[in-house]
């Protein structure tokens, strides 16, 4: 699926491609941008099928069976389809704006939720050489982009002129702002630890011959811990939902929202579950690197490994959600300011003076 | 090519957008007229090489000043008429700061520190630069005491928050969570046991 | 390294447009029946009876500046994460006293109290 996009045709014209006429670039961007769209779809078939998935899951886990009716041409098969006439439902509804609001806020605030959401995929690397744009800078850009998640909120909440749009857009972007910290703090020891920013090097420089106990899971432990639990409140999942926490405040920021218009947010909410995933099999499980270093066939590193791991963590999320009860919002805060930030810090100065000591297997 | 017309969109946009903070009425529109202005610069700083520093400027003043800007225009509920009133009263003091920076500015652009001394080529830098690296070494090696007294700010201004904004009212509860956390069962659970009733 | 962000401004650019495409799509899609009642901001069942948008707690603005500040460190940490194997114990030192003064001040709006939601 991914064949075309492994031999990298474009870096040898992206080099010249400043200086190019026109010929040049005009191949260029018509590669960049097949890319780009096999990217974006990729991502969207994951987010249709998670959907999917976090229905199967919760019905599984309450002993249910799930949507298993939806199928094509009268072949149900497990009601696979059922994302399809999901999104078909949801074009063809009415989009409220209601009365009071401000038009073009209201209208904006999905647009702003979704457009960060995708944009921080283009640095993300699917294996050595899969990349779009291989910056110096990845880490750091994917932290800029994550980090404007909470504009879409907060203008929609605004936007909305209603109450509970707008409680639940004041708790959800003093979470989001609140966790970010601990997330940024993490980060930094997965930095201290690869010593780049560049997502491809961070991944390479985990690879050794102890395998998986090479990656950066085992010397940051707490960090993984932090970062994953930081995730799940950053796209305000369970159990740190009180964004929209059905039993207080509705639906919170989006309660305003129908038809396709509250599709986005949905998409845009799941396409950061399925980017705080893949970072975190990046960052910290080695990516595509496999467990099994140095065993032929299943010791090379691939793309799959890499997806595998993507699927484990979002299935840990969907089974999070369906397990634990919701926090209390002073809980949350707590949590995040008293508990992640001062294991962060000290993490941050653990993991250096590893660094500087040079702590074999993985900084030596 | 590419560069420059790239460098005319974002640098159009920005003056466009940086007009709009001023021109518009509504406050919200302003605030977010300017997180535009912010990406358009980062985009400006980005084409003269400055990768970390392009970046930062989203991550500090986009994903968290901006916030807090939000944050205080839309919660704060402010009364536009209350504030158009004094607009006569206090437009000559406006006009004297204006003329001021218009000046300042001037003398700033007209020093001659501005140009880039005509060898912007040689700016450009090879694929694997890192700007972070070398913005690092810098830092920590020649910059070093600039880098603590940013520290004492940085200390300064968490301390000047806290006691501008914290006002504890007698009337509200916190939870304790070490007592929550140490609660036995015996403290607050008995057993009774009682005989089975019978008709 | 210019080169590296054509597909990133490509990629936004299509992130961006591919929200204001949906937007379309559900515009001329879907029906347009406006109602009096159905377009009124969600209440409960009642009428709303003021402005949705009210005046907030002082400690969401605290929590947001202290985000800037610790957003600032954070800021600080990544050139210095990257070149730490270069600078030698100088720089680790130097990191260690910024790191201990931030410190001081977590410590701080800790004991005052910052940090408590009731």
């Amino acid at each position: 699926m991914f064949g075309f996009l492994r031999d990298n045709v474009w870096s040898p014209l992206a080099g010249a491609v400043l200086s190019q006429p026109y010929d040049g670039y005009a191949v260029y961007l018509l590669d960049v941008l097949i890319k780009i769209i096999v990217v974006v779809a990729c991502v969207l078939f994951t987010f249709a099928y998670t959907t999917y998935a976090e229905r199967k899951v919760s019905a599984w886990i309450q002993l249910r069976i799930g949507p298993n009716r939806v199928g094509v041409f009268g072949f149900r098969m497990f009601g696979l389809a059922q994302p399809v006439a999901d999104g078909i439902k949801a074009i063809f509804k009415e989009i409220i704006i209601p009365t009071r609001a401000s038009k073009l806020l209201f209208v904006l605030a999905p647009i702003l939720a979704l457009g960060p959401a995708f944009a921080a995929w283009a640095v993300i690397p699917f294996n050595d050489v899969m990349v779009l744009a291989d910056i110096n800078a990845g880490l750091l850009y994917i932290i800029a982009m994550t980090s404007l998640a909470v504009y879409g909120i907060i203008i929609a909440g605004w936007a909305s002129n209603s109450k509970y749009a707008f409680l639940g857009s004041l708790r959800s972007a003093a979470q989001i702002v609140s966790y970010e910290i601990s997330m940024g703090f993490a980060l930094v020891c997965v930095l201290v630890a690869a010593g780049s920013l560049n997502l491809g090097d961070i991944v390479n420089a985990q690879s050794g011959k102890y395998g998986f106990l090479n990656w950066y899971w085992l010397p940051l432990l707490p960090m993984f811990y932090v970062y994953f639990v930081s995730g799940l409140a950053e796209t305000n999942r369970l159990p740190f939902d009180v964004v929209e926490g059905e039993s207080e405040i509705v639906a919170g920021f989006h309660v305003e929202y129908s038809g396709i218009a509250f599709a986005t947010f949905f998409i845009a909410e799941y396409t950061n579950m399925i980017l705080i995933s893949i970072l975190t099999s990046i960052l910290f499980l080695g990516g595509w690197l496999s467990p099994f270093q140095g065993i032929p066939v299943v010791g090379a590193p691939s793309i799959f490994w890499l997806l595998g791991k993507t699927a484990l963590f979002l299935f840990l999320f969907l089974w999070i959600r369906w397990t634990f009860p919701r926090y209390r919002y002073d809980q949350i805060m707590r949590l995040g300011w008293k508990v992640f930030l001062p294991i962060t810090i000290v993490w941050v100065v653990v993991t250096s003076v590893m660094v500087v000591a040079k702590v074999p297997p993985w900084f030596s | 090519m590419i560069e420059q017309t790239v460098f005319y969109f974002f640098a159009g946009l920005l003056l466009l957008a940086a007009t709009m903070v001023i021109t518009v009425k509504n406050p919200v529109h302003a605030a977010l007229s300017l997180v535009l202005a912010f990406f358009c610069s980062a985009a400006i700083w980005l084409l003269l090489q400055a990768e970390f520093l392009a970046i930062v400027l989203i991550l500090v003043y986009v994903g968290a000043v901006m916030v807090l800007f939000l944050f205080v225009i839309m919660m704060l509920d402010i009364n536009l008429t209350v504030l158009r009133e004094g607009f006569s009263r206090f437009l000559p003091v406006g006009i004297s700061v204006a003329v001021l920076m218009a000046v300042s500015m001037g003398l700033v652009i007209t020093s001659g520190r501005f140009t880039t001394g005509g060898n912007y080529e040689a700016l450009k830098h090879a694929a694997d630069y890192s700007n972070t690296r070398e913005l690092g070494i810098a830092l920590f090696t020649d910059y070093l005491y600039p880098f603590e007294i940013a520290g004492a700010i940085l200390l300064l201004a968490i301390v000047a928050a806290i006691s501008l904004t914290l006002r504890k009212r007698p009337d509200t509860k916190t939870p304790k969570v070490e007592k929550q956390v140490a609660v036995h069962r015996a403290g607050h659970v008995r057993l009774v046991r009682m005989e089975a009733e019978k008709e | 390294m210019l080169e590296h962000y054509i597909p990133i401004l490509i990629f936004i650019v299509i992130g961006l447009g591919l929200g204001c495409v949906l937007f379309l799509l559900g515009y001329v899609l879907g029906p347009n029946r406006p109602d009096s009642e159905k377009n009124s901001p969600y209440e409960c069942g009642f009428e709303a009876f003021e402005d949705a948008r009210m005046k907030f707690d002082v400690r969401y603005y605290l929590i947001a500046i202290l985000f800037i500040i610790f957003d600032l460190e954070i800021a600080f940490f990544f050139p210095w994460a990257v070149v730490i194997r270069e600078i030698g114990m100088t720089g680790f030192w130097a990191m260690m006293i910024f790191l201990g003064v931030l410190t001081i001040g977590f410590v701080y709006e800790w004991r005052k109290g910052a940090l408590e939601w009731e």
